[in-house]
């Protein structure tokens, strides 16, 4: 819904955007003390799964965050499999699960729980694994130049939402081997729409979604890019996120992808992130980031030159 | 409450008894010019030394002993007429006021000489006479209605481009717009550059802004009573202009002359059609545009009947193309009957349709397309009466039924071929209403009002009705169960008492004290939770779910004049405000299209209080006001800000509007305002995290509103030339002006909104991320105008 509103915002911005100006400015912030941020999205993708731990850091600093190591790290299933994560030697912060032969994580409709010991407090975490779906098609079409929408070339994915109501989707998408993830380019899926109240269920993803493979950049005179052109390689993943990981992820976009301008009219309130990362000790120190466990399903295109 | 009900009945009944051997004088007053009714006119009998004052409809009533008496008829602006007469049988007295021609012209923000706000009952009001708002200096040199209301004490707004005004610390849609008795439910064309009222159609704007009287209800923070011209009964009148965004023609004249009258006035902003040769979108079917037609109609059937209808339309377009775009509007219709049953009875019968839609329609082709629309519409219809008992006690009566009709969405999704119906279903509600209230004089210092308002809500089905369960606060609630309600079933149903009070103790001639206290309650809830409103924000009654909103507002002021010929006026008003069951949002709410929306919405209390003072002069070459309010508008909701009291995005603690006007010569005059405001809340983070290689703001405080936006500030001014008066030394037919002016002319940046975002450059996994806050001004340089107005 979002994104209609901003749509509404850059027709109505023709009239009088020519006032309107930005400014980069530096205000003084609030120091604040720097706490845990678990970043655990797994999947059952051939290859190792990685969990990160790190720090907040002052708003400006912009420096890689802090690492968070010597951490205890692991999974666990409601059958009592347990996932050890190890610390890499060379690599302080990252902790590695690494599969034996063609072993792959996770089992659909398995719960997972995520145990993280560090600094002295254990926090914890669940996910449910739950079902993907695939993908048919990725299509690339020139668009009809028009005065909004220049001599383009967009893609779509097609792909059907599984039947039922409450299945959530992450699509992620790789241009040339290169996953896109600008604030932007968060696309995710209650069913095949936008949220629980919407109610499309079991059709194809709705235009808006499957558009949303389309990176959104510019060249260096600040002129918009065809997101894609022929040649370009591209390959999308549906991952399955629990209701609680979309709610996540929609707020991760709500609250970082500011397009700025008439757009800022209807900014919705600031407000932070919510979290599904618990600390066992209720008076111990917070936890940010979020635990997911995914299945996913994956389809590649190469667009030819005609 | 019952106390309250004994004392009005009383007194109703002492009046009528006191009553038994006066007499009348009764009748309308009107411009001499044109026919307008004159609302807000006195009439001062010399002899008793008090009066009366006409009502919306220009009528006036006075019941007295039989003697001789002299009455001075009187309107600020005009020339004062005096009668002579005895009083030996009840007597209708229409008169015609002139308006002073020889005089400079000036401005009046309030009406009325001998019962100056001194002297009125009246309270928490502001009065804008349609002159007064030509003569402010205007945005790209439309004049407009709602811009110029922000100049007065106790009205704000979050920005430019932000559609509505926010009143003593209410939100937008707390306040009850009324064209000609019609609710207005979005006021704003192209977001809130401009509202949807054509100043040449309109008579006088009224703001009530507290001390509300009974006869009106539904909204919690102010009442915007807007009057439309019921056109010249005298003789055929177009004005009309050409401004940089509007081209405006109005037209109004005689039917059958000082019988029947009608105005329609039409306004077009028309840029399109400037660029339609230029610009390939347009050709192709794409539009961008906006227009309102205003009209009305009056038949005196008779010295006891008058009709008037009355009908506004206004829409606004925006397509990228013939298949793709939004469009949204408001359409009313009024139909009023005034009756006078007797001398002393007077009485209006008001049906109203009004309505609210928008639609908004996405895809190229038919097999991936998505239409919306949603409605709002309302029939109203309304009987008022007016009592006037004696010189002591008016009396005032009457009934609201509404009918609410409401189509959150109809809407139609269509992906690769397979269609899904996404709407909302329907709501019905009623709302309905009884009121009296008493104006009297106790004595010659002490006057009162007091009244009370009784209102009855339904929810109706049809429609599903859920129950939610419990969530953290703040956090979202899941619905639980589902129950279906069939045609007839009443699903919730609300009523409550509203009583209303207000007194003047007359301190001197020229001072006064006045107070009030009102209840007001609102079944309606503005569903919005974006910075500015929004076109696409939805309108929800009150349900099984969502209760209706209270407030109870408190106010005491002092008045006072200054000067023999009572140039000057000054006014203090303090006001305290409690509200309960606010609706917020919880975090990441959806809002539109969302049929569990009731689960997003978390409720709470809030509270607003502040100072506001005003000094106006009112007479003279140099004219205008200086208002400065010092006011705070608080929310407390469960799981937002820790639980404490937060500030409203509309918050502003310093609010300084200074308006000046100077006759310069006969034909040329100035006109200038300067704006400052202190900033509006905002929410810095403190930190950041970086979250599946995206970078995240983190507030680590949790609060709400932690931080001020840098203060707002604004001078405009503007020159305005009359044309020649006289051609060829013959006076002229048609008059005409130019008004030359510039917005914001030492073209301040006024910060709209920060934003805190991550650079738009895509950072290679395992470099780091830069963050960056902007500052956005809607406006950030001087804006020039010029506009060429006429009249023939």
């Amino acid at each position: 819904m979002k994104s209609i509103i901003i749509k509404f915002a850059a027709a109505s911005c023709i009239i009088i955007a020519a006032v309107s100006c930005e400014t980069k400015i530096n205000p003084e912030l609030q120091a604040a003390d720097p706490i845990l941020v678990v970043d655990a999205w797994l999947n059952n993708k051939p290859g190792n799964q990685v969990i990160l731990l790190t720090k907040t850091q002052s708003y400006f600093d912009n420096t890689l965050p802090p690492v968070v190591g010597g951490a205890l790290v692991s999974v666990t299933d409601n059958n009592g499999m347990i996932f050890s994560f190890n610390e890499e030697p060379a690599n302080s912060g990252i902790y590695i699960w690494k599969p034996i032969a063609n072993e792959v994580f996770g089992t659909i409709g398995n719960s997972y729980t995520l145990n993280v010991q560090a600094e002295g407090e254990v926090f914890k975490a669940t996910s449910k694994m739950g079902g993907s779906t695939p993908l048919d098609s990725i299509i690339l079409k020139k668009n009809e130049p028009t005065q909004i929408n220049p001599d383009f070339y967009r893609a779509q994915f097609y792909a059907k939402d599984l039947i039922g109501i409450g299945n959530t989707y992450w699509i992620r998408t790789y241009k040339n081997g290169i996953l896109l993830n600008k604030p932007s380019d968060i696309n995710v899926a209650y069913d095949a729409g936008f949220s629980a109240g919407g109610s499309f269920d079991g059709i194809t993803f709705i235009p808006p979604i499957r558009g949303r493979m389309n990176p959104n950049d510019k060249d260096a005179n600040d002129k918009a890019l065809s997101p894609y052109v022929p040649g370009d390689s591209v390959y999308v993943e549906i991952h399955s996120v629990t209701n609680e990981a979309f709610y996540y992820l929609q707020q991760v976009s709500i609250q970082t992808n500011r397009p700025g301008g008439f757009s800022e009219l209807f900014a919705r309130p600031i407000a932070n992130v919510p979290t599904n990362i618990v600390n066992l000790n209720t008076t111990g120190k917070k936890a940010l980031g979020f635990f997911n466990v995914a299945a996913v399903f994956g389809k590649g295109q190469k667009f030819v030159k005609k | 409450m019952r106390f309250l009900l004994v004392v009005l009945l009383f007194s109703v009944f002492s009046g009528v008894a006191q009553t038994a051997n006066k007499l009348t004088i009764s009748g309308y007053i009107k411009d001499a010019s044109n026919g307008e009714a004159l609302i807000g006119a006195t009439v001062y009998i010399v002899e008793t030394k008090n009066g009366g004052v006409t009502n919306e409809y220009g009528f006036y009533s006075i019941t007295i002993p039989s003697a001789d008496y002299t009455l001075h008829y009187s309107y600020l602006g005009y020339s004062t007429v005096t009668k002579t007469l005895t009083l030996d049988k009840n007597t209708r007295i229409d008169i015609e006021l002139s308006s002073e021609a020889e005089q400079l012209q000036e401005v009046v923000v309030q009406a009325g000489v001998e019962q100056a706000n001194v002297q009125n009952l009246e309270m928490s009001t502001n009065k804008l006479d349609i002159k007064t708002i030509q003569r402010i200096p205007s945005f790209l040199g439309e004049s407009d209605l709602i811009r110029s209301l922000q100049l007065l004490p106790g009205v704000s707004t979050v920005g430019e481009g932000a559609g509505g005004f926010n009143v003593r610390g209410g939100s937008v849609g707390q306040n009850l717009i009324l064209l000609d008795e019609a609710p207005v439910y979005n006021s704003s064309h192209l977001l809130g550059f401009f509202s949807v009222f054509n100043p040449d159609a309109v008579k006088e704007v009224k703001l009530y802004k507290g001390a509300i009287p009974a006869r009106y209800g539904g909204r919690l923070s102010s009442l915007l009573d807007v009057r439309m011209k019921e056109g010249n009964s005298k003789k055929l009148e177009v004005t009309g202009g050409i401004g940089s965004i509007f081209s405006r023609v109005a037209v109004e004249a005689p039917l059958i002359k000082d019988k029947a009258s009608f105005i329609i006035a039409i306004r077009r902003s028309y840029i399109d059609v400037l660029a339609r040769p230029f610009v390939k979108l347009l050709q192709d079917g794409g539009a961008l545009n906006f227009y309102d037609i205003t009209l009305k109609a009056n038949y005196n059937i008779n010295p006891k009947n008058r009709v008037y209808l009355s009908g506004y339309f206004g829409r606004d377009n925006f397509k990228f193309d013939k298949n793709q775009g939004f469009s949204w509007g408001n359409a009313t219709t009024t139909l009023r009957w005034n009756h006078i049953f007797n001398d002393r009875l007077f009485s209006n019968f008001t049906a109203v349709y009004s309505n609210y839609d928008y639609s908004l329609q996405f895809g190229r082709d038919d097999k991936d397309s998505f239409k919306w629309s949603s409605v709002i519409s309302n029939y109203i219809v309304k009987p008022q009466f007016t009592y006037f008992i004696n010189g002591n006690n008016e009396l005032n009566f009457g009934a609201e039924f509404i009918y609410y009709n409401f189509e959150p969405a109809n809407a139609v999704g269509v992906s690769n071929g397979q269609p899904t119906d996404v709407s909302i279903a329907k709501k019905y509600n009623l709302e309905n209403a009884i009121y009296v209230s008493n104006s009297q004089k106790i004595s010659k210092a002490l006057s009162i009002d007091y009244g009370l308002r009784y209102s009855l809500f339904h929810y109706l089905g049809p429609d599903s009705t859920y129950t939610y369960g419990n969530a953290l606060p703040g956090k979202r609630r899941l619905p639980i169960t589902r129950k279906y309600n069939k045609s007839g079933d009443v699903i919730a149903s609300y009523n409550n008492l509203e009583p209303r009070f207000s007194f003047k103790l007359q301190a001197t001639d020229m001072a006064s004290i006045k107070g009030s206290y009102s209840r007001m309650v609102q079944y309606l809830h503005l569903i919005s939770n974006t910075t500015a409103s929004n076109p696409l924000d939805v309108w929800n009654p009150s349900t099984n779910n969502v209760k209706p909103q209270l407030s109870d507002q408190y106010t005491l002021g002092y008045f006072r004049d200054i000067g023999k010929e009572r140039k000057y006026e000054i006014s203090v008003e303090a006001y305290w405000r409690d509200n309960q069951n606010q609706v917020d949002y919880v975090d990441g709410a959806d809002l539109l299209l969302n049929r569990y929306l009731e689960g997003d919405l978390v409720s709470g209390q809030g509270r607003a209080y502040g100072i506001e003072t005003y000094f106006q002069k009112k007479t003279g070459r140099l004219t205008g006001w200086v208002s400065y309010t010092l006011a705070r508008s608080e929310l407390k909701v469960e799981g937002i800000n820790k639980g404490d009291w937060y500030p409203t995005r509309f918050n502003q603690t310093h609010n300084l509007k200074i308006a000046a006007f100077y006759e310069i010569s006969k034909r040329w005059s100035f006109s200038a305002d300067f704006i400052y405001v202190s900033g509006t809340p905002a929410t810095f983070p403190t930190s950041r995290y970086v979250s599946q290689g995206i970078l995240v703001p983190y507030n680590a405080t949790e609060s709400r509103g932690n931080v001020e936006l840098p203060d707002y500030h604004r001078l405009d001014f503007s020159f305005r030339l009359e044309g020649k008066k006289e051609k060829n030394g013959r006076k002229r037919k048609n008059s005409d002006y130019w008004v030359f002016g510039i917005y914001n002319l030492y073209a301040r940046e006024n910060p709209f909104s920060i934003y805190f975002s991550q650079t738009d450059k895509r950072v290679p996994q395992g470099q780091p991320i830069s963050s960056q806050a902007t500052q956005l001004a809607i406006i950030g340089t001087l804006i020039p105008s010029i506009s060429y107005n006429f009249k023939f």
